[in-house]
C-alpha cells in the first residue's frame, strides 16, 4: 500500500483546521490542478498545478493523523479541484479504512465522480461551490471558462436528493456579483439543506487586478448572508416578496 | 529612560527636598540667589546644608560643617549669580562621594527626572505597558512612577536585589507602584452587603436597591481599588451574584444593564494614568458548587430568602447577554479590550441544561471578536481568576469563607520575575551549576518579596489614617486586605530559551527537551514549596505575562552576554526587535498545531500554581464555533491546560470607521493606510501602534493556526 500512495500527488496538507466541517476538528488534504481560473481565486498555485508546491506522501499524513486521533476526526480533501483526479475514491477509501470521517470540497464540474463518490458511501460530507447565477454568462464571468451548467446543475441536484449532508457556498464580491445576482442565485438554490456566502478577502488573486478589489463592507454582507439563507429556506415565498427592502436598505 | 541607566551608574544624584531651603548665610558677603524647589528664591545660606546633612543622614557636625564650607568656596569660585537647590545637593553629594561616606551620600541622595527626559516624556507615548494612553494624566503617572521606582530601588529593597534587578538578573514588577499591593480579586458581595463605604470618601451609600446602583457601586469601587493595586481587579461570579437584582426585569433591561457593565468597565479611562481598569470578570454557566446553598443577597444588602442555587436561570440570562454584547463588539464593531470575560469550564459545566448551547455561543464570540477566556477548573478545584493569568485555587479555608462570600477577597502582594535564559549562559552547560544558580535567584526573588512585604506592612500600620486606608477598612472584623492570606508570585520568562541554550534544543524540538523544561519548572515549583514553609508565606510559580520583561531582559543580556545570547534570543536582531518566549510557553513562531500546542503546554501547567494560559493566534481566519466548542471539550477532557484563549486580529480604520479581519496595511473596505492594527498583547487587547520593540519582534514571528481558504 505504501508504494502506491506514493503515486499521489498532495499538495498541501494542513493538520488542524476550524473551519472547514461545522461542529468537527478538520484536517485539509489539498490536489492541484482546476479546470475554473476564477478570477479572484486565493489558491492560485495550486489552480495552475502545484508544480512549485512540495509534494505531501499519504503514507506520512495517515501516520500523523494516527497522532491526533480522537482530536481530528475529519479529513477533508480541497484543491484545486480534486474531483478531476481519478485516484481520489482511492484516497478516500483509505481514509475511511482508518475509520475517519472524510469530506469533498467540488466546483460541482464532475456529477459522476461526485455521485460514485455518494454511492459508494466513501464521502461523509461535500461542500460544493456555486461561483454565481446559473447562466452562462455570470458562471463563464466569475470561472474565467465557458462552463458546463447542466454538469452544476447536476451536481446539485445529487446533492439535494442524496442522504448526506452538504453544504452549497458562494464567495461573493461586488465587482461580479451584483445584490441582485445574489438574490437571484438564492433563488436558484432554493431548498438546498445548507447554504452560505463568504465575504471576498482581498489578498494574492489569481487575476492579479483583483488583488485590492473591495469586499462588501461588513454589515452589507451580514444583511446579505440574512436573506439569501431566508429565501434558500423559505421554499414557498417568491423572491419579490423574500428580498423585499433589502436593496433599499443596503443602499441606504 | 534616562533615570534607571543614572542609578545603574550610581551617578551622584542632584539635591534638595520639599521641605528643605538652601539659601545664603547673611553674614557672608555672597550676592548669590537659591532657587528652591518651593518656588522660590532666597539668599544663600551655608548653615541649610548642614541642617540636612544633620536631618537626613548619621554624619557628624564638624564633617558636615567642613563640607558645607567647601561647598560655598566652590560656589564662590565659580561665580555663578544663582543656582538651584538641586545643583547645591548634587555638588555636596560629589564632596560626600570624595571623603567615601557611601552610606551618607546614599541617604542624602535626590530623586528626580533630568530636563531632556521630562520634555521627551510630555511629547512621547509611553510604550512599556500598552494600557496607558498617551496624555498629561498618563505623564503623571510615569513621573510618579520614576521617581518611587528610584524610592523602591534604594529605600524599599537591598542594594542586593536592587543590582540584581537593575542589571536583569531579576525583575521586580510595578515597582513604580511600590506603596501598592499587586492584585485585587473580589466578590460583588461586599458591595451589595456593606454599600459603598469608603475611608475618607466624601459621601456613604448603603447597599444599592437597583441593579443599575450596584453597577456603579461595583464601576466607583473597581476604581477605587485600581488606585490602590498595581495590576487587575478581578470579580467573581459577576453574573451570579448580579442576579438576586435582575428578577422580573424584561429582556431588554437586562440587555441594557450588560451593555451598562461592559462599557463602563471599557471606555473608563479613569484609573490612574488615565487607564481604563484592568477588569476581569469571572463567569459561570452552572451556579458554582461553593455557592449554590449559600443564602442570597440582594437590593438594599438584605437576604431574599432564597439561596444562590435558586438564581440558576437568572445568571444564566445574565451571562448569555453579556456575550450578546461582547458579539456586537463597541460602537465602531470593535472588540472591547475590557473587562476580560473568564468563562469557567468544570464537571458541573457539563452537567448544567443549556451548557452546549452556551458553550456554541461564547465559542461565537472567541471566534468572531476573541474576547472568551476558557478556564478549567478540572474534578474539584475552584478557581477565580484576576490578572492576565493569575488565578487562585480556593483552599478549604476560602471554601468556609464561600459560606459569606463577601470574605472571598485576595491578593497577590508582589510579582518577581526570573530570567531563566541567563542562568543557562552563566552555568555553561553545568547542570549542578544551573541548578545552584536557579536556586541562588529563586532565594534572591523571595528575599525581594520579604522587603516588599515590610515595606507594605509599615504602610498598613497606620491604619485608617494612613497611606493605604481603603486596604484597612473593617467593616467584618478583619481588614479589607487579608496580609496574612497574601500570595507572593515568583514568574519566569524564556524557559525556551533556557532550554535552547542548555540543551542545544528548544522545548518544541524534541521529548528531551521539553522533559528538561518540566524539570526545571518542577524544581522551581518545589523549592517554592519548601521557601514558603520556611517564611510563613505564600510562593507560587505565575506565567509571567511579561509584556516588557520579555523585552528587557532580551536586550540587557544582549549586551552583557554578548557571544551567549543572541544564539537563542528570537525577533530580528538587526532592527532591534528581540523578545524571549514568554514564561513557559513554546516558540510562537513554531508552526504547531493547536493540539499539539494546547497538549505541550499543558504539560507545565499543573506546576504553575497562579494560572496559566495558552493562547491561539487565529491571525485571519474565521473558525467555526461548533468546530472550536469541539475543541474546547476536548482541551477541559483530555489536557492538563489551565486555560485556553483563541486571539483573532483586526484592522480598524480611522477614515471610515469599519474593522477588518486580520492585521492589514490598509483598510479592505476603503484603502486607507490611516489604520489601527488590534490583537492581544499578552493577556489583553490593545492597538498595535502602542507595543513595544520586543512585543512587535514576537508579533511578526507568531504562528498563525493556518486555515484553508476558497
Amino acid at each position: 500500500m505504501l508504494a502506491s500512495t506514493c503515486s499521489y500527488k498532495i499538495k498541501g496538507f494542513i493538520e488542524t483546521s476550524f473551519i472547514d466541517w461545522p461542529g468537527r476538528l478538520t484536517a485539509v488534504l489539498f490536489l492541484p490542478g482546476c479546470n475554473f481560473r476564477c478570477p479572484y481565486c486565493h489558491n492560485a498555485d495550486l489552480v495552475l498545478g502545484g508544480h512549485g508546491l512540495p509534494t505531501w506522501h499519504l503514507s506520512s499524513i495517515l501516520e500523523r493523523l494516527k497522532q491526533l486521533r480522537g482530536w481530528v476526526d475529519g479529513v477533508c480533501i480541497s484543491g484545486g479541484e480534486p474531483t478531476l483526479q481519478s485516484y481520489l475514491p482511492e484516497i478516500f477509501a483509505l481514509l475511511k479504512n482508518q475509520g475517519l470521517k472524510t469530506k469533498l470540497d467540488t466546483n460541482g464540474s464532475n456529477p459522476e465522480m461526485l455521485e460514485g463518490l455518494m454511492d459508494e458511501g466513501l464521502v461523509d460530507y461535500v461542500a460544493m461551490d456555486v461561483k454565481a447565477p446559473l447562466n452562462r454568462f455570470a458562471y463563464a464571468q466569475c470561472t474565467g471558462v465557458i462552463p458546463r451548467l447542466e454538469n452544476i446543475r447536476k451536481s446539485i441536484h445529487i446533492l439535494m436528493k442524496g442522504n448526506i449532508p452538504y453544504q452549497l457556498r458562494t464567495t461573493i464580491l461586488p465587482r461580479l456579483h451584483s445584490i441582485e445576482d445574489i438574490l437571484r442565485l438564492a433563488e436558484q438554490l432554493r431548498g438546498a439543506m445548507d447554504y452560505k456566502l463568504q465575504n471576498f478577502n482581498p489578498g494574492r488573486t489569481l487575476d492579479r487586478s483583483f488583488q485590492d478589489e473591495s469586499p462588501y463592507d461588513y454589515t452589507t454582507f451580514c444583511e446579505l448572508q440574512r436573506r439569501s439563507q431566508n429565501i434558500v429556506s423559505l421554499s414557498g415565498l417568491p423572491l419579490a416578496v423574500a428580498g423585499r427592502g433589502l436593496e433599499v436598505r443596503l443602499q441606504a | 529612560m534616562g533615570t534607571l541607566a543614572e542609578i545603574n551608574k550610581m551617578a551622584p544624584a542632584s539635591a534638595s527636598t520639599s521641605r528643605e531651603r538652601e539659601a545664603v548665610n547673611e553674614t557672608t558677603d555672597m550676592a548669590l540667589f537659591v532657587r528652591t524647589s518651593q518656588e522660590d528664591i532666597m539668599g544663600w545660606d551655608r548653615k541649610r546644608i548642614v541642617d540636612a546633612l544633620l536631618r537626613e543622614t548619621f554624619i557628624d557636625r564638624d564633617t558636615a560643617e567642613n563640607i558645607s564650607c567647601q561647598v560655598e568656596e566652590f560656589i564662590r569660585s565659580s561665580n555663578v549669580k544663582m543656582v538651584t537647590g538641586p545643583l547645591i545637593r548634587e555638588l555636596v553629594n560629589a564632596k560626600l562621594l570624595e571623603l567615601n561616606l557611601e552610606d551618607t551620600r546614599r541617604m542624602h541622595t535626590r530623586l528626580g527626572a533630568p530636563l531632556y527626559d521630562v520634555d521627551q516624556l510630555l511629547v512621547h507615548p509611553n510604550k512599556e505597558n500598552a494600557n496607558v494612553p498617551h496624555g498629561p494624566e498618563a505623564t503623571n503617572l510615569t513621573l510618579a512612577e520614576w521617581i518611587k521606582k528610584e524610592y523602591a530601588l534604594l529605600h524599599v529593597f537591598t542594594p542586593e536585589v536592587s543590582d540584581a534587578h537593575l542589571k536583569g538578573d531579576i525583575h521586580l514588577h510595578d515597582l513604580g507602584f511600590i506603596d501598592r499591593p499587586y492584585c485585587s480579586g473580589q466578590s460583588l458581595e461586599y458591595i451589595k452587603k456593606f454599600g459603598l463605604n469608603l475611608p475618607h470618601s466624601l459621601a456613604m451609600a448603603k447597599p444599592a436597591k437597583h441593579p443599575e446602583v450596584l453597577l456603579a457601586h461595583m464601576v466607583k469601587f473597581a476604581a477605587a481599588l485600581q488606585s490602590h493595586f498595581a495590576g487587575a481587579i478581578g470579580w467573581d461570579a459577576v453574573n451570579l451574584f448580579f442576579a438576586p437584582y435582575l428578577e422580573g426585569l424584561s429582556d431588554r433591561e437586562v440587555k441594557q444593564i450588560a451593555q451598562m457593565l461592559v462599557f463602563e468597565f471599557s471606555q473608563q479611562a479613569v484609573a490612574r494614568g488615565g487607564q481604563a481598569i484592568f477588569s476581569d470578570i469571572n463567569l459561570y454557566w452552572e451556579v458554582p458548587k461553593h455557592f449554590a446553598d449559600v443564602p442570597a443577597i440582594g437590593p438594599e444588602g438584605k437576604y431574599t430568602g432564597k439561596t444562590y442555587g435558586e438564581y440558576e436561570q437568572a445568571a444564566q440570562r445574565f451571562v448569555w447577554t453579556i456575550f450578546d454584547v461582547y458579539k456586537e463588539g463597541d460602537g465602531a464593531g470593535r472588540p472591547f479590550f475590557f473587562p476580560k470575560p473568564l468563562v469557567h469550564i468544570t464537571e458541573k459545566f457539563f452537567q448544567t441544561p443549556g451548557h452546549m448551547e452556551f458553550l456554541h455561543h461564547i465559542c461565537d464570540v472567541a471566534s468572531s471578536m476573541g474576547n472568551t477566556y476558557f478556564v478549567f477548573d478540572r474534578g474539584d478545584t475552584a478557581k477565580i481568576s484576576e490578572c492576565c493569568r493569575l488565578s487562585f485555587k480556593l483552599e478549604a479555608t476560602d471554601l468556609e469563607d464561600a459560606r459569606e462570600p463577601w470574605r472571598m477577597r485576595y491578593c497577590a502582594l508582589q510579582n518577581v520575575t526570573i530570567n531563566l535564559p541567563r542562568i543557562a549562559y552563566e552555568a555553561n552547560g553545568d547542570d549542578t551549576k544551573f541548578f545552584t544558580l536557579l536556586n541562588d535567584k529563586m532565594k534572591l526573588a523571595v528575599n525581594a518579596h520579604c522587603q516588599k512585604k515590610a515595606f507594605i506592612e509599615k504602610l498598613l500600620a497606620y491604619g485608617e489614617n494612613g497611606p493605604l486606608a481603603l486596604l484597612m477598612m473593617d467593616q467584618d472584623g478583619s481588614p479589607y486586605l487579608r496580609l496574612p492570606r497574601a500570595t507572593y508570585l515568583l514568574g519566569m520568562v524564556g524557559l525556551n530559551e533556557m532550554v535552547q541554550y542548555h540543551t542545544g534544543e528548544e522545548l518544541h524540538q524534541s521529548p528531551a527537551a521539553t522533559r528538561f523544561g518540566l524539570k526545571v519548572i518542577a524544581h522551581m515549583k518545589l523549592l517554592a514549596d519548601k521557601l514558603s514553609k520556611q517564611h510563613n508565606m505564600r510562593f507560587v510559580l505565575e506565567q509571567t505575562p511579561a509584556e516588557s520583561t520579555a523585552y528587557r531582559f532580551a536586550k540587557l543580556d544582549q549586551r552583557y552576554y554578548a557571544s551567549a545570547a543572541p544564539k537563542v534570543i528570537k525577533g530580528n536582531l538587526a532592527y532591534g526587535e528581540i523578545y524571549y518566549t514568554n514564561s513557559t510557553l513554546f516558540n510562537v513562531s513554531h508552526p504547531m498545531n493547536p493540539i499539539e500546542r494546547v497538549r505541550a503546554e499543558g504539560l507545565f501547567h499543573p506546576l504553575i500554581e497562579a494560572g496559566s494560559l495558552t493562547h491561539i493566534w487565529l491571525g485571519e481566519s474565521n473558525p467555526d464555533p461548533k468546530a472550536l466548542a469541539d475543541f474546547v471539550i476536548k482541551v477541559f477532557r483530555w489536557t492538563q491546560n489551565d486555560q485556553i484563549t483563541f486571539s483573532p486580529e483586526f484592522t480598524s480604520c480611522r477614515d471610515c470607521g469599519k474593522t477588518s479581519r486580520g492585521l492589514k496595511e490598509a483598510c479592505p473596505y476603503c484603502r486607507s493606510k490611516n489604520v489601527d492594527g488590534i490583537t492581544r498583547i499578552t493577556g489583553y487587547f490593545t492597538k498595535v501602534s502602542s507595543w513595544n520593540k520586543g512585543k512587535l519582534g514576537e508579533l511578526k514571528d507568531r504562528y498563525r493556526s493556518k486555515i484553508a481558504e476558497s
